[in-house]
């Protein structure tokens, strides 16, 4: 079966091109890897994209890192052009420092360090506890 | 949430055999708008994540500087797009790289008529030289014809004056009895023999 719309030559879109991550690679399952990219918003999260900007790898390798490649030339261009960041995608920037830090990256590592203090004392006291009953 | 397969799908699917009864596999929603609620989930009341309310003045200061510093990035990137493409139309470099342009334009159309020239001169050789031989080539054929014709003529007056020696010992109406007479007077015997060695033998019984 032809298909008529590359006949055509189909470019009209609708919506706005945004920059987020797509899942790439899905021959291997278990293995994630995302591919940063500037997209028409309708697309399909894996589909046909306009340009790679990045890639951002979620698994930490050898030395405890995540890593992350962005090309920040043409990210200025797609913003300039009018594109919109995900939230994944304004974090991972903030973190780049080519954007400010994203709000949430702070209220979650402040969350993240009550939760971690409450748990050392709770330890701390449930330690003291014990230790005074073995005492007595 | 798990769909039970049954049917065509089935007989492929049972070879990778699960031990239970009946053969599961995840899908999503599989309720619809009409089906009672689940016996375990009868007295849930779903209820949103709790709001801190401090921390929330705190985030909603944050988000409003972000989103400012972003407004602003937002902008400047724009601008720098625009920026560029309004010196790559208009800038100091376009006039320069449109005159490089043209002048390496009329360079190259120069180069290309200068080819054609010496192009032509070439082809108006090669013609003339091509006119000469087919001329050449006709003359020759004219001469090769007027040879040919010369040749059959002399070999017609060959044997015109073959046949005109010949004819004088032809037999006519005035010669026939002086013929005949010769002819009688003077038997002419073709009888003769060979043997194997070659040896021939005129000599036969005379009539």
């Amino acid at each position: 079966m032809v298909h008529l719309s590359s006949l055509l030559l189909k470019s009209y879109h609708s919506g706005y091109v945004v920059i987020r991550l797509a899942l790439a690679g899905h021959k291997q399952a278990n293995r994630p890897f995302y591919r940063i990219v500037a997209a028409y918003n309708k697309r399909a999260r894996d589909g046909k994209y306009i340009e790679q900007l990045g890639t951002f790898d979620p698994l930490p390798n050898i030395y405890n890192e995540k890593l992350v490649s962005f090309n920040f030339d043409r990210i200025k261009y797609w913003i300039g052009c009018g594109a919109h960041p995900t939230k994944p995608v304004a974090k991972l920037l903030g973190l780049s420092g080519f954007f400010p830090l994203h709000p949430m990256t702070v209220t979650e590592a402040e969350r993240r360090r009550a939760q971690a203090k409450l748990a050392e004392t709770a330890g701390g006291t449930e330690d003291s506890q014990e230790g005074q009953q073995t005492q007595i | 949430m798990f769909r039970v397969i049954g049917g065509r799908s089935v007989q492929a699917v049972r070879l990778l055999a699960p031990r239970s009864a009946v053969l599961v596999e995840a899908v999503r929603g599989r309720k619809s708008r009409n089906d009672p609620v689940a016996k375990s989930k009868e007295g849930r009341i779903k209820v949103p994540p709790p709001v801190d309310p401090v921390e929330m003045v705190v985030l909603k200061e944050r988000y409003s500087e972000y989103e400012l510093i972003l407004r602003a990035l937002r902008l400047e990137f724009k601008e720098e797009v625009l920026r560029k493409k309004y010196e790559e139309e208009t800038g100091s470099q376009a006039e320069e790289r449109a005159r490089q342009e043209k002048e390496e334009h009329r360079a190259l159309m120069d180069w290309n008529d200068q080819e054609n020239l010496q192009m032509l001169k070439a082809r108006i050789l090669r013609i003339q030289k091509e006119e000469e031989e087919a001329e050449s080539k006709t003359v020759e054929a004219a001469i090769q014809r007027e040879e040919e014709l010369q040749e059959f003529i002399r070999q017609k007056e060959k044997e015109i004056l073959q046949l005109q020696e010949e004819a004088k010992n032809f037999i006519t109406l005035e010669n026939l009895d002086q013929r005949i007479e010769e002819a009688l007077d003077n038997p002419k015997n073709y009888n003769f023999a060979i043997d194997k060695e070659g040896s021939v033998v005129k000599r036969t019984v005379l009539q």
